[in-house]
């Protein structure tokens, strides 16, 4: 098993994570550590740590910052393990992840990725008393459905890096990360991206058991949401994307990602969750046209009758907001069609956007 | 006093080629007809194996649509009824949830088998209600081809312990001693010094033919230069599987390694035809074709899952890598071809040995008989089989 840690002036949390590690039951058989050209302590906080560590370690520091998903691209190619778990350098490890996290995968070779819930933990390493999940609005969906089906996977984050750990399969499918992972209209992280990888090559298990100390803290990339938080942001979410012109662009640049998922999933052989992923691209694709002509407040509704909405309370507030926008955009459109002498014919349904 | 034998129903979805029709089939066929009077009834559709059974065991295709077909379970229940069946041993999940419907319904009153064959099931994680209800109410013994869908039935299905059995498939041995060769050099018109490796599953996802094309194109020259794997099942389960399962053997430039022979009825056949055996799924409970490698004193790789695979793994009857790694597959497969032909000739004799000795269809049937006799009261306890977790 190779534990994957990437870095970036982390000197900080550094000394505790790396700890962590140490105390794990089951220690990995390497850590690959990429650092992003730090400018702190961090590198060498982790040449000490490398001299007594219970297990080789081996730095890579990049001259110039790569970014998080580019960076764990780059650690992700140099591990070996069969088991890759992922790490950030500000949470805490408990002393069971690895071994469970383990358990799991030799229970069922079809596994690809397992991941747990989280502890919330404060700056000082204090826990709040809150569960990752739940402030993500996902724990009731993953305590339901421990083996995760693949179409939840691809409609939405679920898992959080630091709580993952991946088949070598996936590893090898989901190399090189795509360059649309960066597209700035809709940028996918790297553990989005495995999870996807993860999903459509294997099946995906979550552990309803914190296994990691995560901190909350103001520099973190992955933010949390607190209780008072969570319903105003819910509701900015749905009004929000019916006011942001740049919605239908980030559901397109996301249909391209699940298609290059899907794409993965293929060259492996594994064509029927292939094809789960592209009907969800498609409907990323549906999204993207809601309010033009052809894609109304009814194809919404279709859209949703048939499933495609359904999951979680955030799917929920995405069904909301495509309806609410369906409604508001196709106002806007319908008033200077009234006006034009020739107006455009309507696209028919058969014009309906395919990836296929 | 005069004992009637017991009357048997062995019921199932169809005579489709597969595993667990194999097994109703086989069992139907070793009953002892001294003390047992079977009948066969497929709930769908026949199919080939209808050839197999034995003379004497009359077989009714009642061809219902789904669980809900009230007409074909009145005609199952007048079925039942007439005949005085006192067992109805189903081998399919849909069956089952039928027959059990029939109970429900107090349309019928005969004792109700479970055979659980149920590849994804070991792996399952929750049991939907319109599987707990029947279980639960409906089936008098429940018979598990793997520990862990026996664990699935106990614990997530909710079946009493006392009543969940494992039952590890058997094989009927003569089929393979009295098999006739097919040539299957002459078939595909290979070279006399190919290497055969038959490949017995329908292609369908869980069987995880892409693993074994990735795991040809890892394989060395000198390997790949000699074998030939003739993929022997249907191609028309699942059409679109197929197409790119070809599909991807076009890409990986792998065609001149596979030949495709389609469906048969004729495992033995095909078996005595081919130098060695190959099972690449990625998940199964039995898988009884193991057996059938075995019985034709065939050397074999197969991926380990299984609780046939699991019982002969350490046995040097075979090489079992771990499934969905086609690099662990290349290497089990380089290493049969290169064995010297008496290593193999070995391996293949060991094997039907341990099927002799273990899993001969005639030690299954008298465990099973002993189910029928407890669920029927004639038995206190079923001395051959396991309990569940015992």
């Amino acid at each position: 098993m190779t534990v994957v840690l990437c870095t970036c002036d982390g000197e900080r949390w550094l000394p505790e994570m790396l700890q962590s590690l140490s105390a794990q039951d089951r220690l990995p058989d390497e850590l690959i550590v990429n650092d992003d050209a730090s400018s702190d302590g961090s590198v060498g906080l982790i040449e000490a740590f490398a001299e007594t560590a219970p297990f080789p370690v081996h730095l890579q520091q990049n001259a110039e910052r790569f970014g998080s998903t580019a960076n764990f691209g780059s650690a992700l190619a140099r591990s070996s393990g069969r088991v890759v778990a992922l790490a950030d350098q500000d949470d805490v490890w408990y002393p069971n992840k690895l071994d469970l996290i383990l358990a799991e995968f030799e229970k069922d070779p079809t596994i690809s990725m397992v991941f747990s819930d989280a502890d919330l933990i404060d700056e000082a390493g204090r826990n709040l008393q809150r569960r990752l999940w739940d402030t993500r609005l996902v724990g009731r969906t993953l305590r339901l459905h421990p083996v995760v089906p693949e179409e939840m996977l691809a409609r939405r984050a679920l898992t959080t890096g630091c709580t993952m750990a991946i088949r070598r399969r996936v590893v090898d499918a989901a190399l090189p990360f795509p360059d649309l992972l960066n597209d700035p209209r809709g940028i996918m992280r790297h553990d989005r991206w495995l999870s996807l990888v993860a999903a459509a090559v294997g099946t995906v298990r979550s552990l309803s058991e914190p296994l990691v100390g995560f901190r909350v803290h103001p520099a973190q990339e992955t933010g949390v949401l607190l209780p008072r938080q969570l319903a105003t942001a819910l509701g900015q979410a749905v009004f929000g994307v019916t006011r942001n012109p740049s919605a239908a662009e980030e559901h397109e640049v996301r249909a391209s990602q699940l298609a290059a998922a899907a794409g993965r999933a293929d060259l492996v052989g594994d064509f029927k969750e292939a094809a789960t992923l592209r009907q969800v691209a498609d409907h990323q694709l549906a999204r993207s046209q809601v309010g033009r002509s052809g894609h109304g407040p009814l194809s919404v509704l279709r859209a949703a009758a048939g499933g495609a909405y359904r999951g979680d309370p955030l799917s929920s507030a995405a069904f909301a907001a495509d309806l609410l926008r369906s409604t508001r955009l196709r106002a806007r459109a319908l008033a200077p069609e009234l006006l034009r002498a020739d107006p455009t014919p309507a696209r028919g349904p058969e014009q309906e956007p395919s990836l296929r | 006093m005069t004992v009637r034998p017991i009357n048997v129903l062995m019921a199932n979805d169809s005579l489709a080629a597969g595993g667990a029709e194999r097994v109703a089939v086989d069992l139907a066929n070793s009953l002892d007809p001294q003390t047992h009077r079977i009948r066969f009834c497929s709930t769908r559709s026949g199919g080939p194996l209808a050839a197999d059974l034995r003379s004497g065991i009359e077989l009714d295709v009642l061809g219902r649509t789904s669980t809900w077909d009230l007409a074909r379970l009145a005609k199952f229940a007048r079925l039942v009824n007439e005949t005085e069946t006192d067992i109805i041993h189903t081998h399919g999940r849909g069956t089952m949830k039928f027959v059990a419907l029939a109970r429900a319904l107090h349309l019928i009153r005969a004792k109700h088998v479970f055979h659980d064959h149920f590849a994804a099931g070991a792996l399952q994680q929750h049991a939907s209600i319109d599987l707990r209800i029947p279980m639960q109410r409906h089936v008098d013994a429940y018979l598990g081809v793997d520990a862990r869908l026996c664990s699935w039935a106990c614990e997530t299905a909710g079946m009493d312990p006392a009543r969940t059995f494992l039952t590890r498939s058997g094989v009927d041995l003569d089929r393979f001693t009295r098999a006739t060769r097919i040539d299957l050099r002459a078939r595909f018109g290979l070279a006399p010094d190919r290497f055969i490796i038959a490949k017995i599953a329908n292609f369908r996802p869980q069987k995880d033919h892409p693993t074994l094309f990735r795991a040809i194109a890892e394989l060395p020259d000198d390997v790949r230069s000699r074998l030939t794997v003739v993929a022997v099942g249907s191609t028309t389960a699942d059409a679109d599987y197929f197409a790119s399962c070809m599909g991807m053997v076009e890409q990986l430039g792998i065609g001149d390694c596979l030949e495709v022979f389609g469906e048969s009825d004729d495992a033995p056949g095909v078996l005595a035809g081919a130098d060695a055996a190959l099972l690449s799924s990625k998940n199964e409970t039995g898988p009884l074709v193991v057996l059938e490698y075995m019985a034709s004193s065939l050397p074999f790789v197969a991926t380990d899952t299984g609780e046939i695979t699991h019982a002969v793994r350490d046995l040097g009857v075979g090489f079992v890598p771990t499934p969905r790694d086609h690099l662990a597959l290349a290497d089990a497969l380089t290493t049969l071809v290169r064995m010297d032909p008496e290593g193999r000739a070995a391996m293949g004799r060991e094997g039907r040995r341990v099927a002799e000795e273990e899993f001969d269809q005639r030690l299954v049937t008298r465990s099973v008989e002993q189910i029928y006799e407890w669920v029927l009261g004639l038995r206190s306890e079923p001395d051959l089989l396991q309990h569940a977790g015992a």
